[in-house]
């Protein structure tokens, strides 16, 4: 280390030390002379020996080229903009994507020590839920060891504040969820586990920073006066900050302690229901712990609640740990849409390296002559390569600063537009700085290393590496494209085929009774009176029963293997007249009757897969004691999944014991929006402490389309910008080729070769890698479109019209891009060029 | 390039560190003097060209063998004076024993052939 200290304090006082050399020199000299010896070396040349001791030279040397190459790309600015433009959106792309997925998956949440915050969910081989049994959620925060703390949040349906028609979003959390997070109040007090753990505490609320300003003015005073939520007072005790960091991205209006949620929620039982899932839990490991000990020592404690209450725990049940302190909690298929995205945004730096590297080598032909004289005049080969080196290093990281203003750009109006938590900031962290350095020296090396070393080699085999460009570019440009169309194509499909189920006029009601303590019986007289009622509504045109109703909070999956192909169940439970309701055909046999057991009513598609070729109905389905006997054929309905194309149905009939889980699905005749207040009426003569969740299918419909539509938007976006990087480049490869070439064609011609054989000969060399480069994008993009398919809304990922469109569209821009420069063939002026030289 | 302006042989390849931190042993000393003093140490024996000298104190400075400061020469003069360092002690006496092992060596081969 001492040496290293030495040489850079050398390297500080480089001056004054060089100086005090010269000068210990030229006493030297006039000491040897004084005894005759009049013959000194070359100061100057021992000078530069003693800086090379020092270990500096690849300093000076590196400073050199970089003036030489600032100077280099001074001297073109048209090919310097060209360049930086070309490399800026190449990286700035890329940025922007890791960006995003820094921030939604790598920044730490600014909680203290967010590296230890763990979200804890059940899984099984089988089955997977993001929530689970407030008792079971105690188990464990009671037993496990290796937490220092485990936080839970209940999220509820909105609640109406005083005598508000809007909802405001709600969730109740433990009562150390403020204090785990280090969150500071804005005004008041958070929550605090000495007080507010308890459910004779006084009834509590915590309000969000956006609805105190919005609600209520941003008024100070607030603090300790009571408000009406669902008609239950509570203290305001808080205001969360602005910039508030919650767990798991969640950030509703209304906080409340879980203890009294039973105070909120009138005879709810939820948090003594063993079977009913309904918190989300986060745990905080131990200093010192890692998560692999806590996991198996959960695995252990799992395998105790089942012996205890073994309705509580399926079969295999662990509880899966993933890092809790981001953004988002990031699930594995998520992770697997991150990897496409990546690819894809590498073949827009690929297509705008092998462009810029192109356009390179078209320079390197005018800077032969330059290299020429520089290599007469003694420079190595070994220190050309180098000073090419350097000149595309400094062109790429000015590249790169452009393409970082311009992430972060993108990031400004994403944040903006997307109304993200205001802890969020777009300045660039050390991950997405330290990404953008290797994006910088990745690109160097894909379109710098290559003229370089052929430079160094001095031998030029200009027609291969221009093939190899083109055919590099065209694959990257065709699976950019088809994907593009693919995209394009799933967003038609959802903005104009049906998904299975008319959804325009629905309206789905959830009372959630099993919140509120109703009993199966109670629950469908309350059901039966609500919809008898519903029906006699003007406007109503039908109403029906269904557990999982679509586009709902909970969806409910299971993975199956048929023929070994895994078929995506979404099991539900309906009552008879839900298929009419929700306008989803009956192809084959009929509807249960009410409450029918031992029977199952399975999608066409489930059908196809299971019985190719025979009449499902009358099949058995399911193993063991309990066989079903299929009665019925439904449509293909992807109520819960509607982007799945691999997503299959089965219903059940639903049986009393579901009563208290069944949602109302309503089909008006008119405008769905005009049933809420009827609804709000009837419910509240019904039961004034039940407070149903009033949706329109309508919009969260148009919630998802818009979502799919943006995405296709970026995408096809992306994918033209790198198409008109491509065609750009292939104009200036042809060019070059032509205008390399021109004496060459017109001595050709005056010697009387026909202009179209010589236009040919000149295209011929690009013929083989367009061809090429088509055929190995296109494997690609089928290959990797399969990631793709859960995405596509339906649409197959082999889909033929899109295919046919991405390449025919990139055939015709490449096939002008080829043809327009080398058309110059046709209209040489020959005399002209023949009496140049 | 100019000559050496000597018939004296230069020392040894490797020596010149060694000799350096010798002739630094009896106190600080400018880059003439030490070139000076192993001339003389050596019976005239052996010069030191400025070239090299130069350059091998450069890298000694590096290493941490010794120290350059201004002082003044006898001469009233300005001058660097190199100081031998704790590091540059232990390296003379490493230097010294390689050497000698090396040197006694080389006789055992003389001799007997």
């Amino acid at each position: 280390m001492g040496e290293l200290f030495r040489r850079i304090r050398y390297l500080m006082n480089w001056r004054r030390l060089d100086a005090e050399l010269a000068e210990e020199m030229e006493f030297h000299r006039e000491m040897a002379a004084r005894t005759g010896c009049n013959n000194f070396g070359n100061t100057l040349r021992l000078r530069e020996q003693a800086f090379e001791a020092w270990g500096w030279t690849w300093l000076d040397r590196l400073l050199q080229d970089l003036r030489y190459g600032v100077r280099m790309w001074a001297r073109a600015p048209g090919f310097t903009l060209m360049a930086l433009l070309v490399l800026a959106i190449g990286i700035g792309v890329n940025v922007s994507a890791f960006s995003f997925f820094d921030m939604v998956a790598l920044k730490p949440l600014p909680v203290p020590e967010a590296d230890r915050i763990v979200r804890l969910e059940r899984r099984s081989p089988y089955n997977y839920t993001s929530e689970m049994a407030y008792p079971s959620f105690l188990f464990y925060r009671e037993h496990a060891k290796t937490l220092s703390a485990t936080m839970a949040i209940l999220g509820v349906p909105p609640f109406q504040i005083d005598r508000d028609l809007q909802q405001t979003s709600a969730s109740f959390v433990t009562a150390n969820y403020f204090t785990e997070l280090g969150t500071r109040a804005a005004y008041g007090r958070m929550f605090d586990p000495s007080i507010d753990d308890r459910a004779d505490a006084p009834p509590a609320v915590v309000l969000s920073y956006g609805l105190w300003q919005r609600r209520f003015g941003g008024d100070p005073m607030l603090i300790g006066r009571v408000i009406d939520l669902n008609r239950k007072p509570a203290t305001v005790v808080g205001i969360t900050p602005f910039a508030f960091a919650s767990l798991g991205g969640q950030h509703p209006d209304l906080w409340m302690p879980i203890a009294q949620q039973p105070y909120f929620i009138e005879r709810s039982k939820v948090l003594q229901d063993w079977t009913n899932a309904s918190v989300r839990m986060w745990g905080r490991l131990v200093p010192g712990i890692s998560a692999k000990m806590t996991e198996q020592e959960l695995r252990i404690l799992t395998d105790e609640l089942r012996r205890q209450h073994p309705d509580a725990v399926w079969d295999d049940e662990f509880i899966q740990r993933s890092p809790g302190g981001h953004l988002q909690v990031m699930q594995p298929e998520m992770y697997r849409v991150a990897a496409m995205v990546g690819v894809l945004t590498l073949l827009i730096l690929t297509i705008s390296c092998t462009n810029l590297g192109g356009l390179m080598m078209a320079r390197a032909f005018i800077r032969e002559h330059e290299i020429g004289i520089r290599v007469a005049i003694g420079a190595g080969r070994a220190r050309i390569f180098r000073q090419l080196c350097t000149e595309s290093l400094l062109l790429a990281a000015m590249g790169s600063l452009a393409g970082l203003a311009l992430a972060w750009v993108a990031m400004r109006v994403l944040l903006t537009k997307a109304d993200a938590p205001k802890w969020l900031s777009v300045s660039p962290d050390w991950r997405v700085m330290s990404f953008t350095v290797g994006m910088t020296a990745g690109a160097t090396l894909l379109f710098g290393l290559a003229p370089a070393l052929q430079f160094a080699r001095h031998r030029q085999r200009k027609t291969i590496a221009r093939q190899i460009l083109v055919g590099t570019q065209i694959a990257a440009s065709s699976v950019l494209l088809i994907v593009a169309a693919l995209l394009l194509r799933a967003t038609q499909h959802v903005l104009y085929t049906d998904p299975g189920f008319g959804y325009e006029q629905l309206v789905s009601i959830d009372p959630q009774l099993g919140h509120h303590d109703y009993t199966p019986e109670a629950a469908r007289t309350y059901l039966d009176q609500m919809q008898s009622r519903l029906r006699s509504v003007p406007g109503v045109s039908s109403v029906s029963l269904v557990k999982l109703p679509p586009l709902g909070h909970v969806v409910s999956r299971e993975d199956r293997q048929i023929d070994g192909r895994t078929v995506r169940l979404y099991p539900n439970w309906v009552a008879p007249d839900f298929f009419g309701t929700m306008g989803i055909p009956l192809r084959l046999g009929r509807t249960f009757y009410s409450g029918e057991k031992h029977a199952v009513i399975v999608s066409e598609s489930f059908a196809r897969q299971q019985w190719p070729g025979q009449n499902p109905l009358g099949k058995q389905l399911g193993d063991g004691a309990s066989k079903d006997t299929v009665i019925g054929v439904a449509g293909d309905a992807r109520i819960n999944a509607l982007s799945d194309d691999d997503a299959t149905e089965q219903y059940w009939a639903a049986q009393q014991d579901d009563m208290r889980d069944m949602v109302l699905i309503v089909r008006s005749a008119g405008e769905p929006e005009s049933l809420s207040p009827t609804v709000k009426t009837i419910s509240q003569n019904l039961d004034a402490s039940v407070f149903p969740e009033i949706r329109q299918l309508k919009l969260l419909y148009r919630d998802e389309v818009e979502q799919i539509e943006l995405v296709a938007t970026i995408v096809s976006l992306v994918g033209m910008v790198a198409v008109a990087l491509s065609c750009v480049g292939i104009v200036g490869l042809v060019t070059f080729a032509v205008t390399q070439r021109t004496k060459e064609i017109a001595i050709r011609i005056a010697l009387g070769a026909k202009r179209a054989a010589v236009l040919s000969t000149v295209l011929g060399q690009f013929c083989w890698p367009v061809a090429v480069g088509l055929t190995a994008g296109t494997a690609l993009a089928a290959f990797g479109s399969k990631l793709l398919r859960v995405a596509l809304y339906g649409v197959n990922n082999l889909d033929l019209a899109s295919y046919v469109a991405g390449i025919a569209v990139l055939a015709i821009l490449v096939s002008l891009s080829l043809l327009i420069p080398a058309a110059r063939v046709l209209r040489l002026n020959l005399a002209t060029i023949l009496h140049y030289d | 390039m100019p000559m050496p302006n000597t018939s004296a042989p230069v020392s040894p390849a490797g020596t010149l560190p060694m000799l350096i931190l010798r002739v630094l042993q009896s106190g600080e000393l400018h880059g003439y003097a030490i070139a000076q003093r192993i001339h003389l140490l050596s019976s005239e024996a052996l010069a030191v060209e400025e070239g090299l000298l130069y350059p091998t104190l450069q890298k000694m400075l590096v290493k941490g063998w010794v120290t350059a400061n201004w002082g003044i020469s006898e001469t009233n003069r300005k001058v660097r004076l190199y100081r031998l360092t704790t590091s540059g002690r232990k390296q003379l006496a490493a230097e010294v024993s390689e050497y000698e092992r090396l040197d006694s060596a080389i006789r055992e081969i003389l001799r007997a052939s």
